[in-house]
């Protein structure tokens, strides 16, 4: 998961693990005080963590607050902050680009984030197997997830789906000719599913780890039983990666939302064409960096962080159902 | 808890991202200004357009530091709505360029917020000409008694057209000419080649103002919109039936190829813009491109008046002499003249007209048609848009589109146009 932040004061007191590292090894003088030494730790913690705090409160912290007075007020960036109440979010839920923005981006979750983990599941337990040349072919599937969220691949891409480009002579091969996806309204979305798609190296590498734990017996055992391979993988593998699977869909499905490069270069700037690619990030640069509205961005922005929370909240929600942990790890 | 913090630190992080490249612009002109006192003073220029003109630009900055030593010249360049989205940002962070490309769009826009230099002052100072101008153009950026700005060219709406289509089709537009004999040789055109007549004008807003004062109204008025849902309706309803009956380029395809241009690429044999687009779409495009006058309801009032790009200076400025004596330079000196030609329409001095003598087929064009709407008389005064236009004028290209591609009926495109432009004219 991510990183878990332990600040000094958080260490319970007296637990034998703090205990172990105050006294690390070559300490052998038992503390004298313990609360002097551990004021001086932490003056030392504070020291060395005074860039990243300096940062968290300046860089982060700060705008944040900021946003948040900002999307009650209208801003246009050069005359003050006016308060106007909510009515930021009361023009959102009337405004009919606000709701496209939110179905696009809902669409765009919902197919782009199960069709990736679904390849990076079935790439990640064809590798896992030993086979000749199988380190170069993880390196390979991995690949995309490093350049894919380039602005360069996103131009590529907007290149292989043009009109009578590669993917349109592919199609017109087999005598069904799109006449390109990009300037198509209906079909824009799916070159964008698809690049997301492309890039399923990050999760594959992940689901890879998860497969190697799975103990061989357990196999071993349901295959003398006479179990097939589809009902192996639904009994056996699929509940023991769950931990897995639920990482990488809780961090896909964040990231989906955050869609914003490959929508802006895709459309070539437009978010378009007729709103096709007007992803909810797409919506509010727009608003705050073109129409200078900056209120009615923040309130975007912060509205996006509580639905982003909502959605987490409840799939944390849903593992009591699905997710396995095996006792052992507990 | 702490995953959601990491949601929106990522969040935070890619506004912050903006911000920041914002800040890093702005403060890489922060060290480079000179004290003004002995040394040299530095001072930024940025402008919006492709790189021809950046190059010729670059020339002309390389002849201005050679003249003016003790004044250097830092240089900055985007697409158009590129350019105005970093130059937004840069202002309200307080550290705009000291020179900038300018259009009538954002005059109000920036005066109402103190962003835009009047240069009066260095004009009583004798640190900037206005002598010589030709047509009154001097006067184009005087809002409210304030110089906010000085032409470097001028041009006209035009409609630019494919040559070799419309001489096939038997077509020769002339001065004077009406919408119905225009839209019969759309006709001509879409029948006999299999080519669309037109890239689709209905969402070019200075050609729909050209239209509306055709008929006496305007598309706006000084503080707000000079037209109605009433004149609105009906000519995006008989556009639309133009794409659908071919007319009009297919908008799928249009889309797909910009920043390319429909009519470069042989998609469409017109384009109402701006006239010296054809000096862009004859190094662009295969064919021959040549100027055709803006068709008018009775045969005479075509509504036009003179564009024109212009250099404005920033109001932030430490340097405003040395701002004021690049721009009388950028537009007097004959030598700018010929290394810029037309590139930024018809030079707007006498002396730097007269400079370059175009040679080319399409820059002739363009003198010539120039020369001709301004003996037909038919030159209007303009109005400076009031704060906000820009963003309308980018809804009603968007949303024209849109309902190019069947998004929206025209009627549900009319009034999302009105509730755009309304909150646009509130909040700028």
């Amino acid at each position: 998961m991510t990183h878990i932040q332990t600040s000094p004061g958080a260490l319970a007191p007296g637990s034998d693990r703090c205990a172990e590292r105050r006294n690390g090894p070559g300490d052998s003088a038992p503390p004298v005080g313990p609360k002097r030494s551990g004021r001086g730790d932490n003056l030392a913690g504070y020291l060395f963590m005074s860039p990243w705090i300096a940062g968290f409160l300046f860089l982060i912290a700060g705008p944040m607050v900021f946003s948040l007075y900002l999307s009650f007020t209208e801003y246009n960036l050069f005359d003050a902050p006016r308060w106007i109440g909510l009515r930021n979010f009361t023009d959102m839920f009337a405004d009919p680009r606000w709701r496209q923005s939110v179905e696009v981006t809902s669409w765009y979750v919902l197919i782009g984030t199960p069709v990736k983990l679904a390849a990076a599941l079935a790439v990640a337990m064809l590798l896992a197997q030993k086979r000749w040349g199988q380190s170069f072919y993880r390196a390979a599937f991995y690949a995309p997830s490093l350049i894919g969220a380039s602005v360069s691949a996103a131009i590529v891409w907007r290149a292989l789906f043009s009109d009578d480009a590669v993917v349109d002579r592919t199609q017109k091969l087999f005598g069904v000719g799109s006449g390109g996806w990009i300037g198509d309204p209906e079909m824009i979305i799916y070159a964008l599913v698809a690049l997301t798609v492309w890039q399923f190296g990050a999760p594959m590498v992940i689901f890879l780890a998860g497969l190697k734990q799975v103990p061989r017996e357990l196999y071993e055992a349901a295959e003398v039983d006479g179990a097939g391979r589809w009902r192996r993988f639904f009994h056996i593998t699929l509940p023991m990666i769950s931990p897995v699977l639920f990482f990488n869909v809780l961090l896909e499905t964040i990231h989906s939302f955050q869609i914003f490069g490959s929508a802006y270069i895709v459309s070539n700037g437009s978010c378009g064409p007729a709103d096709a690619t007007l992803v909810y990030t797409c919506y509010l640069y727009d608003q705050g960096f073109v129409n200078s509205r900056m209120g009615f961005a923040s309130a975007m922005g912060w509205l996006l962080l509580v639905a982003v929370g909502l959605v987490t909240a409840v799939l944390f929600r849903s593992q009591k159902r699905w997710v396995h942990y095996e006792e052992g790890g507990r | 808890m702490s995953r959601n913090n990491g949601i929106d630190r990522r969040q935070m992080l890619k506004l912050a991202g903006f911000s920041a490249a914002g800040l890093g612009l702005t403060a890489a002109g922060c060290g480079s200004g000179g004290s003004g006192s002995g040394g040299p003073v530095t001072i930024r220029h940025s402008w919006w357009g492709a790189d021809d003109r950046a190059k010729k630009i670059q020339q002309c900055v390389a002849l201005f530091e050679k003249k003016h030593p003790k004044i250097k010249v830092k240089t900055d360049f985007q697409q158009y709505p590129d350019f105005w989205k970093k130059f937004n940002t840069q202002a309200a962070g307080g550290n705009p360029p000291d020179v900038i490309q300018n259009a009538v769009t954002f005059l109000r826009k920036y005066e109402a917020k103190n962003v835009l230099l009047d240069l009066n002052p260095q004009v009583e100072k004798g640190n900037l000409s206005l002598d010589g101008f030709r047509a009154g153009l001097e006067k184009f950026a005087d809002i409210d008694g304030k110089l906010l700005g000085v032409p470097v060219g001028s041009n006209s709406m035009a409609l630019v057209i494919d040559q070799a289509v419309y001489e096939k089709a038997g077509i020769t537009p002339e001065t004077g000419w009406t919408w119905d004999q225009w839209y019969a040789g759309m006709e001509k055109i879409r029948d006999g080649q299999k080519v669309a007549g037109d890239v689709g004008p209905h969402g070019v807003m200075y050609l729909y103002d050209l239209i509306l004062r055709q008929n006496g109204k305007a598309f706006f008025t000084e503080d707000g919109m000079g037209f109605g849902e009433a004149e609105l309706l009906p000519y995006w309803t008989e556009a639309l039936a133009r794409v659908k009956s071919g007319i009009y380029a297919d908008p799928k395809k249009v889309e797909q190829i910009k920043p390319a241009s429909a009519l470069a690429r042989g998609i469409a044999s017109g384009e109402f813009t701006w006239d010296n687009f054809s000096i862009r779409y004859s190094a662009e495009g295969k064919s021959r491109y040549g100027l055709a006058p803006i068709p008018s309801s009775d045969g005479r009032r075509t509504g036009q008046y003179l564009g024109s790009l212009m250099l404005s200076g920033s109001a932030r400025t430490k340097h405003p002499a040395e701002v004021a004596t690049f721009i009388g330079f950028m537009t007097h000196e004959p030598e700018v003249a010929r290394i810029m030609g037309y590139d930024r329409g018809v030079p707007a001095t006498t002396a730097q007209f007269e400079a370059y003598r175009p040679t080319d087929a399409p820059s002739k064009a363009i003198e010539a048609y120039e020369t001709e709407i301004a003996d037909a008389g038919v030159l209007e005064p303009i109005t400076p848009h009031p704060a906000g236009a820009d963003v309308i004028e980018a809804a009603f290209l968007r949303i024209a589109g849109d309902l190019s591609l069947g998004k929206a009926s025209p009627k549900d495109s009319v009034k999302q146009f009105f509730s755009e432009a309304k909150t646009a004219l509130a909040s700028n």
